[in-house]
């Protein structure tokens, strides 16, 4: 055996036991899932030894999970799209456009990297809050739109045409909706569909704005429906599991058939952020 | 017929302090093929697409036809351009690309139809309509760029250097091709190009740019065998024109009698309307063709480099003041390189300018 083998195989087991650790929580989830209550809290092993889906029946019928599910997907498609559709023209004006000021507001956009996000969640709410936005689509929706990651990306990609190609499109008579919609968009599917998913996971995990926002249970996201699960003895962990693994479901079908996109723009991204 | 010739009054373009284009006068005739040619950053793709309308106006008038367009968007000038680039839209068909100016225009779809593969079949293109941009060659290409021009039916058709990014081969072919075209169209076509060869062969007309100016504009051989001063006589002509310095003698009935700096024993008589005084420093210009070798007296050439074409070859050597010199042969079969041969010019070819570049006629 080689030395170069033996590194390979060694590099190999290494990647294993990562996966192995990375893999163990869901393992954990879905054994829990599917033991009951009481066995949770006894003496239950690390290895599947029961099939019991009541957890799963109950959570299915007595908790509002198709109203989290419907609340989930409502407003996270909606946040996707107008959150790609006001960065992308943001990041045209600020790539095609000469106007005053455009470079003080390029550096406005980068500047409001530096705030993190639950540092404004107080003035959100005051703010969602007196204009009546409580318990409603738009208060969950209208503080998530702040993506100014989104708006680097489209302007880098969109500073990359080659000019003469929008000279073109001048010359045969478009103007510069013709020019987004017709030139620059179709030019960067790709990358608008990674944009797309990972503002979509990232709108369908967020938790604490949410959480804060809404107190109806009608109007709850599924993350929030989660904290819901408790009965009369406390928390309910085989049902709190089996939502949890609900909740992850359609994210994680998603993730199987979009991989190489969601790769590429987590790698994107975590390039802009890095 | 409808004048579409293009004609600029005192056009001016500023970029902050610096004036690229100072001051241009021309016109170009209704059907003329009109060239643009001038050595990198004469302004000549400035003034292109200053009649394109890419680039605004400093100061002056540009006129299309009949209309003042100076202040006009591009689509509204009836012009067309093709770019250095093709600057074709990859993700669309060659027949989209072709149809992109006319969908933009809501034109009826039969007509778009029509006109998409009018154009195609002017150009070869139709069993190419289906395919993107990426799967065709550069000269194919280039013929798309042409064809999305050709579908708009311009006045002017504009085009920026559009055989720089082909192969020597193409370049001939598409040349040739851009001629024809011209022909059959019978449009006002602008053809802006750093490479004079393409200027001889394709105008009609040439305007020779150098600072924001136009130095002369002809037709190719009046540039050639009269042009105005040392910058279009040196510009105009492949290879390049020779320059000596030389210094006048003496006035002959004529013109003048001049020597050569360096070069005592070869008196030159040259005519000349307006002859300088004697002991004016003046600069001798002859063409390579126009160098003669000789068995008799002459400026003695060390020929260091011969470029042999076949039929034609160029003899690179120095002076023996240290001048460089090119003379051309033709037919010569005898190897040439680091002999030394003497060369005289043929009579009445010499070209005279004063020390500022200026022809002395």
């Amino acid at each position: 055996m080689t030395a170069k083998r033996a590194r390979n195989i060694a590099f190999t087991a290494l990647v294993l036991i990562a996966a192995a650790i990375w893999i163990f929580p869901l393992y954990w989830a879905l054994t829990t899932s599917l033991r009951s209550e009481n066995r949770i809290v006894s003496d239950a092993g690390i290895l599947m030894d029961e099939l019991n889906f009541s957890a799963y029946i109950d959570v299915l019928s007595t908790s509002k999970l198709p109203l989290w599910y419907l609340n989930s997907v409502g407003t996270s498609l909606i946040i996707t799209f107008l959150i790609l559709l006001t960065g992308m023209m943001c990041a045209y004006a600020l790539s095609q456009l000469r106007f005053p000021g455009r470079r003080a507001l390029y550096l406005l956009v980068v500047a409001s990297f530096m705030v993190p996000a639950p540092a404004l969640y107080v003035a959100q709410f005051v703010l969602m809050n007196d204009l009546d936005m409580v318990n409603t689509w738009w208060g969950i929706i209208l503080p998530q739109l702040i993506a100014p990651v989104v708006i680097i990306v489209y302007k880098q990609f969109f500073d990359a045409i080659p000019h003469e190609m929008r000279e073109a499109v001048l010359l045969d008579g478009g103007g510069e909706f013709t020019l987004l919609f017709k030139l620059y968009l179709p030019l960067n599917w790709g990358i608008t569909a990674a944009l797309s998913i990972i503002t979509f996971i990232g709108a369908w995990n967020n938790f604490f704005w949410p959480f804060l926002i809404v107190t109806s249970e009608g109007m709850m996201t599924i993350p929030v429906g989660i904290t819901q699960v408790t009965d009369s003895f406390g928390v309910a962990y085989a049902r709190m599991m089996a939502l949890a693994l609900l909740a992850a479901a359609p994210v994680i079908v998603g993730y199987l058939i979009f991989q190489k996109r969601v790769t590429e723009a987590v790698m994107i991204s975590a390039g802009v952020k890095g | 017929m409808q004048d579409t010739g293009v004609h600029l009054r005192e056009v001016r373009k500023s970029f902050g302090a610096a004036e690229v284009i100072r001051g241009v006068d021309m016109d170009v005739r209704r059907g003329e093929f009109a060239v643009f040619v001038g050595p990198s950053g004469c302004g000549k793709s400035t003034l292109l697409r200053m009649i394109a309308g890419l680039e605004e106006t400093t100061d002056g008038k540009i006129v299309i036809g009949d209309r003042d367009v100076t202040d006009e968007d591009p689509v509204d000038r009836g012009v067309a351009m093709v770019f250095q680039s093709y600057a074709l839209y990859p993700h669309l068909s060659v027949y989209e690309n072709m149809a992109f100016s006319l969908r933009l225009a809501k034109r009826p779809r039969a007509e778009i139809d029509e006109k998409v593969r009018e154009a195609a079949g002017i150009l070869q293109l139709i069993e190419h309509l289906d395919k993107k941009p990426g799967q065709l060659s550069g000269g194919q290409r280039q013929r798309v760029a042409i064809g999305r021009a050709i579908v708009r039916a311009p006045d002017v058709f504009l085009f920026d250097e559009p055989l720089s990014n082909l192969d020597a081969e193409l370049r001939v072919q598409m040349r040739l091709e851009l001629a024809r075209l011209h022909q059959k169209l019978g449009a006002t076509m602008i053809y802006v190009t750093h490479d004079q060869v393409e200027a001889m062969t394709l105008a009609d007309r040439i305007f020779v740019l150098q600072g924001g100016h136009v130095q002369q504009s002809g037709a190719p051989l009046d540039l050639y065998d009269d042009p105005s001063n040392r910058f279009v006589a040196g510009f105009i002509g492949s290879p390049s024109m020779n320059f000596f310095d030389a210094v006048v003698e003496a006035q002959t009935g004529q013109g003048v009698t001049v020597r050569l700096t360096g070069q005592p024993d070869l008196p030159l008589d040259i005519v000349l309307a307006d002859p300088p005084a004697p002991g004016t420093e003046i600069v001798l210009g002859i063409r390579p063709e126009h160098l003669a070798v000789t068995d008799g007296e002459g400026l003695r050439v060390t020929v260091d480099v011969a470029e042999e074409l076949g039929g034609v070859s160029y003899q690179h050597g120095t002076l023996e003041g240290g001048d460089a010199v090119i003379f051309q042969q033709i037919g010569a079969r005898h190897e040439m390189h680091g002999t030394v041969q003497t060369v005289v010019p043929e009579p009445g070819r010499a070209f005279a300018f004063d020390r500022s570049g200026t022809r002395i006629r």
